[in-house]
Parts: structure tokens; sequence; C-alpha cells
């Protein structure tokens, strides 16, 4: 084995040969090296120490100009200026790894002139920077953070980002202070406790109340506030909510205390108000916390927009603004690169992927008069063609217009919990009236009957029906994390126990979504290292299936350099070496070559040819997934209905369909055409969980009730789903259905244990015979018995 | 045990409570603890430099300030 040491700068391993020695440092490339000894010279030394043994990615070498970042469109879009007068962007930053990139970028741009604040978040990698213009160029500040080794792209903060944060910093503070005052409260409330049983003097008793109290009203005022506010809104909308609920309970406690405290006369619950607050406010938390964020999901698009485009204006090629190119405009496009309009090719081929719109992994070859569609990618054409239609009206914009409502309007299951407790809470104070009023005309005194009113509603705080549904999710959301899958709203879990119709993608979802070799028929013996080098040039899905079989056959193997080689557009690669032609690619290309070959085949061939002579042939399909069979049965055992959607054509759509068992399917669907089709599906009263993992899928994903991603699919549907499979396995999709109906199962129970609590002890309480104390016991025994109860998911999710 | 004792015993502790909880309240309002590797991260890492890094940038942003608004 060969020597293999670490690059100083990005610490992949490299063989020692290959590695680029200076002084005392490899480095695995020139821009590792750069960066190194930018860093050097900097004196920025201090990021090595704090990276320690991450591995970083090595730094691009080839960016954009920078100096669209100056540009009146970009500063249109992007900058704005804060009550400073200063410049102020919001950037996202490529390439961040650990805690010491955001150390080192801030730094460097901290030492830039005219930079005034440049603060990353590590978790987001949003930076939000700050500048005085006349001192520095935006684009100056761009090149610094690319010459250290990262990218930088703006994107829209938008102000619904903002306000989640602001939110969710809202309830932290809230949450701190009445913890804080919780916390103290119970210290106190032991002290009285023991007195009640022990005795105790007045004197103390009044002071221990007067400390109660203090600490009670910031909870109830500034923690509790929420459920106020809850509470208005609701009577506002005539609706009464657990919020009334809460307040009033809460409230007429506090008050009576006060009496109690003034009067010196019987037993303060200074302490039942503060623990009703602190644990139903954790309660809300945990769900402004789990809210996804929409704004996030739409930047994430954005990002992938650009908002310049290249167009050919009297023979120059000049950047404009993507809206303001009109349909006649002759638009540019090099390899690589997204085409953002529709249009017509008037000069220029090569294969564009296509995958995004049909999910179709196959590139698609066109040539001049052939129509481009926006949203896919050129893999090698350059080409110039005339825009069809504008960017507002564009398939692109389209797909993402649609996304925007779709995610506005994805629709709910109400939840059970809270329909509940609407009722629950208006039964409760109507029962705690009466009790009030029944106690006064039988000619009791005021006090006694207020304090046996207020045990009605202490008795039935919704303490045990408030943790029902939470403290479930939440071991179910646990329980699905350590098997790989993430659900992002607790609710999701309820919404999924109560799903009727599975809808599968086919390419990526049901089967690998990657060509894999399954037959290799060689004629004779050759170097299998001249294919590999020759398959490794290219990055067609095909070439890499077989660069990934012959990686599994031979492990140690070694790549060749070519002397000269060139990719044919849509037919493959030809190579030389050592004065012999080398081909490698589709039939076309033998064609092309004037090489005949007699071979039959249902899968995709890849010929292998030297000297004009075919070698070897493999086959190529898309192999199904392990447990699709398994899954498929056992959505028909739950009474499922499985239909599967795909862009992909007949003939391969059924043969998948045929094999796992699937009876309903729809082939060459388009995303609008998934996404309706789901619609439909909810026309007819079906709730559906559809599951995806591309760019193609997303509209649908994000209509369905619930939408499900591979983990490996692309970016914007992983960041769209609700329930993420970490692992892309089926059986992680079984485990997720499995678990949300047990989850669900068991909110049930829980919902019915405290229902059952409170059938008991409420007419106790309005029959006089449970003093407050007594019911903020009990009361803490019941939502034990819930929790208790929640913990019993992990059991039976593994005996089933 | 006289009762204002307890009174004063129970004046002190909550005070001294409250003082840590504004002080949290005040690092939480003004941002500290929003990204919390950077946050456990500077905690193990910076020092002097660090520090006079941060001044460095406040005195660069009074100065331009001034330049900027003549007024």
């Amino acid at each position: 084995m060969s020597n293999k040491v670490a690059c100083s700068h990005c610490h992949l391993e490299f063989d020692e040969a290959v590695m680029i020695k200076d002084n005392n440092h490899y480095f695995c490339c020139n821009g590792c090296q750069g960066v190194f000894k930018l860093l050097s010279d900097e004196g920025f030394d201090g990021f090595y120490a704090r990276t320690q043994n991450v591995k970083l990615s090595p730094p691009l070498e080839k960016f954009e100009d920078s100096s669209t970042f100056d540009s009146e469109s970009f500063r249109d879009a992007f900058v704005k200026v804060n009550s400073d007068g200063f410049n102020e962007i919001a950037l996202i930053i490529e390439g961040i790894h650990c805690s010491a990139c955001v150390w080192l970028n801030e730094k460097a741009l901290h030492k830039m002139d005219g930079v005034i604040e440049a603060n990353i978040n590590f978790t987001n990698n949003k930076a939000t920077v700050v500048w005085a213009d006349g001192v520095v160029k935006l684009s100056e500040i761009i090149e610094m953070i690319r010459s250290i080794g990262y990218d930088a792209f703006a994107y829209d903060s938008s102000i619904q980002e903002v306000y989640a944060n602001k939110e969710r910093k809202s309830y932290y503070l809230k949450m701190a202070v009445a913890i804080f005052a919780s916390m103290n409260i119970m210290w106190i409330a032991i002290a009285q406790y023991a007195g009640y049983f022990t005795g105790i003097t007045q004197d103390i008793k009044t002071i221990l109340n007067i400390a109660e109290w203090i600490l009670a009203t910031p909870v109830l005022f500034f923690s509790g506030w929420v459920f106020f506010r809850g509470a208005y809104y609701g009577l506002k909308n005539r609706v009464v909510n657990m919020d009334l609920m809460v307040a009033t309970g809460a409230l007429l406690t506090y008050i009576y205390s006060i009496y109690i405290t003034v009067t010196e006369y019987g037993e303060a619950y200074f302490d039942s108000v503060s623990m009703i607050i602190t644990f139903v406010l954790i309660g809300k938390f945990l769900e402004v916390l789990s809210k996804k964020n929409a704004a996030d999901t739409l930047d994430i698009i954005g990002k992938h927009i650009p908002s310049e485009i290249k167009i050919l204006l009297d023979d120059t090629i000049t950047t404009c603004k993507l809206e303001n190119v009109k349909v006649g405009n002759i638009v540019v496009v090099s390899s690589g690169e997204r085409v953002l309009l529709d249009g017509e090719i008037v000069k220029g081929q090569g294969s564009f992927d296509e995958s995004n719109l049909t999910g179709e992994s196959e590139p698609i070859y066109k040539k001049a008069g052939d129509s481009v569609i926006s949203g896919t990618t050129s893999i090698d054409a350059d080409i110039y063609f005339r825009a069809t239609k504008d960017f507002k009206h564009s398939t692109l914009s389209n797909l993402v217009t649609l996304l925007e409502s779709a995610i506005n309007k994805k629709p709910k299951i109400q939840q059970m919990a809270n329909r509940l407790s609407e009722h629950f809470s208006s039964v409760i104070l109507g029962f705690s009236f009466l009790t009030f009023m029944v106690w006064v005309m039988l000619g009791n005194g005021f006090e006694t009957s207020f304090m046996i009113g207020i045990s009605v509603i202490v008795i039935a705080c919704p303490c045990a029906l408030a943790l029902a549904t939470p403290v479930a999710t939440l071991v179910g959301l646990n329980l699905g994390a350590r098997r790989g899958i993430l659900f992002k709203e607790a609710a999701q879990i309820e919404t999924m126990a109560k799903v009727d119709t599975l809808v599968l993608d086919k390419t990526g979802t049901l089967t690998v979504g990657k060509p894999e070799v399954i037959k290799e028929s060689s004629f004779e013996e050759f170097d299998k290292g001249l294919l590999y080098s020759l398959v490794k040039l290219s990055k067609h899905p095909v070439a890499s299936g077989i660069c990934r079989y012959i990686e599994s056959q031979d492990e140690t193997i070694k790549e060749i350099l070519f002397d000269k080689f060139s990719q044919i557009p849509a037919c493959g690669i030809k190579a030389q070496y050592g004065g012999r032609e080398i081909l490698g690619g589709n039939l076309k290309l033998l064609e092309l070559h004037g090489i005949k070959v007699d071979f039959i085949s249902d899968n995709t061939l890849f010929y292998y040819a030297v000297d004009k002579k075919v070698i070897s042939i493999y086959e190529l399909s898309d192999k199904i997934k392990e447990s699709a069979k398994e899954l498929i049965l056992e959505m028909q055992k739950r009474d499922i209905n499985v239909v599967m959607l795909t862009g992909d054509n007949e003939k391969s759509a059924r043969s998948v369909a045929s094999k796992v068992g699937i009876t309903e399917l729809y082939y060459e669907q388009t995303p609008e055409d998934k996404s309706n089709f789901i619609e439909s599906l909810h026309a007819q009263n079906r709730s559906v969980v559809m599951v995806g993992d591309g760019v193609n899928d997303i509209l649908a994903l994000s209509r369905a009730d619930i939408g499900i991603v591979m983990g490996s699919g692309s970016d914007i549907a992983v960041e769209i789903g609700d329930v993420v499979l970490l692992n892309n396995s089926l059986t992680s999709l079984k485990d997720a259905f499995k678990i949300s109906k047990i989850t669900f199962g068991l909110i049930k129970q829980n919902l019915f244990i405290s229902l059952v609590y409170n059938a008991v002890t409420i007419p106790l309480a309005m029959a006089g015979y449970v003093i407050p104390l007594v019911a903020a016991i009990s009361m803490s025994l019941s939502s034990l018995l819930v929790v208790g109860n929640s913990m019993r998911i992990k059991y039976k999710f593994k005996q089933k | 045990m006289s009762n204002w004792v307890i009174a004063m015993m129970l004046g002190a502790s909550v005070f001294l409570g409250a003082l840590g909880l504004f002080a949290f309240l005040w690092a939480v309002k003004s941002g500290q603890f929003d990204d919390e590797e950077k946050f456990l991260n500077a905690a193990k890492f910076d020092g002097e430099d660090e520090l006079n890094d941060a001044y460095r940038q406040e005195q660069k942003k009074k100065a331009l300030k001034k330049e900027y608004r003549p007024e």
C-alpha cells in the first residue's frame, strides 16, 4: 500500500505521490495551497487549531464573475439600507463545515476596511453583512469570501422569517421567567405544605404567601399574557378555547389567593397559578418550535433562480435582468448552466437534464429547432435559443408560483384534542359558575361558594388534556428519529395515522434511481483500467453506473491518463491511448464510427470498443429497492390504497409496478399532473401520503396531506417534505406508518384517561368534597399518568 | 427565629436569583444565544485577540458612522 497523507488545508487524504509539497505541508490541489498561504500570511492560522481534523471540501477554482454583485438590478433585489445609512445584505455562505469556518469568515470580513458587521449563523449558514458603500464594494467582499475558499450568494431575507425568530425569542423570555418563578414558588410551597400538616403561625404563612404573590405576578401577567391574548381573540371570534380556560382558571385562583393573603384566612394557591401557566406555556412553545418555516423553503428555491441572464444583443453577449427578457430575445446558455426561460434552439446542440421536470434520469439530446424548457439543465450543450415566453409565463416561474400557493394551502386534518378542548372548556366554565350559584343559593357564604367554584376549574385544569397529545407525539417523534424518520411537525404523526391513500413516485423512491449494471458480456480479455478511466470522464448516469460497477469489483483500480479524449454529445466518449482508438457509449456512437453490432436487450446498453472492435457490452437497469414488495403487502393489510405516479414511459412503469404488486398506476405524468391527481383524491375526501424524491415531485408533495421525501432527494424536495426518510429505505416508510398508528392510538387513550379522571373528580369538586389543595395534587397525578402511558409507545413498537 | 429573618432571607435570595434571571433575559434579547455553536466555541477559544478585534470593530463602526453622517 502506498503512503497516504492528509492535505494541510482540507485534511482529505491522498497518495503522497500526487500531493503538492511545500515546505513541510502537503496540498491536494492549487486551491488548497493558495488558501493555506493566504491564511498564514494574513495571520489567520488560528483557523487550523479550530478545525482540528474536520474534513473540508477543497476550494472551487472557477466562479462566475463577481461584478454582477455591484450591478443595479442586484442592488434593487437584495441590498437594504439600514437605520444608520449603511448597506446591509443577507447572504448564504456555501462551504461552511464547522464553527472554525464561521470564525474565519467573520475574521476575514472584519479585517476589511468599510465592513461594519459580519455575523454568520453556523446552524443555517446565513450571514448578515453590513458595509459602508463608499469605502468598500460588495464585489470585493464576495471576492474575499471566495479567496479563503468559500462562496456566497444573496437571498431575500423575508419579513416572515424575521417574525418567526422574534416569536421564538419572546417565548424563550417568557419561559425563562415562568420557570424561574415556578421553581422558587415550589420551594416556598414545600414549607407551606409542611406547615399545613405540622402547624405554622399565621405570621410566617403570610410572609410566605406574600413572597409567592410577588413571584406569581410576572408569571401570570408576563409569561401568561399569550393566554389572555388567545382568549381575547377567541372570544372575539365567538370561540371558547383552551386559552380562555387557562386564563380564567389562573386569574380566578390568583385573585382568590390575594384575597386569602390579605384576610389571613385559609390557604393561598399561588403555586397552582404559576404551575398551570408554566406547563401549558412549555407545551405551546413546543408547537411553535416545530412549526415548519415556509419562508426558509422559498429561500432555497429562490437560490436556484439567478436574477440575471445572458442575452445576445447586436451580436454582443450582455447580461440582463431575468424579468426584462422579452419574447423573441436570443438567450445564451453554456454547458452546466440552467435554462431559465422557455424557447426554441436557433444554434448549437447537446444533452439536457430534464429530471427536474420529468423524473427521467436519461439526458435528452436537443438540436436547432427543438424546444427547451425552463428548469432543465444543460449538460454539455452551448446553445443560443429564442425565448418564446417571458419569465412570468415560463414553466419554471409557473412551478414556483404553484408551489408558493400549495405551501399556503396545505390541508390540515383538524386536531382532535383542540376540538375536544373547545367544548370541554365551555362545559367546565359553565359547571364552575353553576356550582358557585347553587352553593350561594343553598345559603352558604360567598367565600365557601367561591372556593368550591374555583376548585372545579382547578381540578379540571386542562393539564392532562393539554399534555395528552404533545407528550405522546414527542415520544413518537423520538422513536422515529432513531430509525432515520424525521417528522418535521408533531401534528403530522396524527395526520399520518388517518391516511387512506399512499401515492408513490417510481424513480428514486421505489427504485434506486440510478442505472446499475445487471449483466456484463465480454468478448475477450481487456484492461479494465482503460474502461474505468473512460467512464470516469463522463458525468452521464450510465457512465457513473459502470464506474460504480467496476469499483465494486476491484477496489484498487487506478485511473490512466489518455493522450486525447472528446465527448460526443448524446453518444458517448472517444479517447486515444497508446495509438489505439477507444470508444464508449451507445449504439449511435458505434454507427457513427461504422461499427456494426447485433445485440438485443430491453435494458439500456453501453458498448465498449477498442480499434473499431466491440469488446464488451454492459446492460444497465434501475434496480427496485429491497423491501418494496413487503411495503405494498403491509399497506394492503392496513387497507391503504397504493398508487404509483411516474414521469417515465409506460413500459418501464408497468414492469416496476408488476414486480412490486401495484395495480393502480399512472405514467408520463408532468409535475402538474401529479399535483392535480392529489387534488382529485382530495375531492374524493381521501387523505393522501405522497412519497417522492425529485424536483418533479415537489408540487405533489406540498399538495398532499403528508409529503414524505427520501433523504437523498433534491434539496428543495427535502425542504418541502413533511417527513424525511434519512436512510432512503422503504422499511423506514413502513416504520413511519407503524409509529404514527401506535402514537395516535395512545393519544386517544391519553385523552380518554384525562376525560375519565375529570368525569370522576369534577362531580366530587362540585359537591364540595375536594378542597383546592387536594385538587392541585391530584391534578399532577393525572398528568403523570398521561406521561407514563405515553412511554408505552416504545414497547408497543417493539412488540408488533 | 423571628419573622423578619425569614422575610429578609426570602427577599435576599429571590433578589439574587432575579439578578441572574435579568442577566439571562438581557443575553437572550441581545442575541447572544442565537447561534449555540458559536456561543460555545467563543467560550472555548476566544481570548485576548478576539476581545481586541471586537473593540477595534466597534471603533471602526464609530469612525465610519461619523464619516457617513456629517451632521
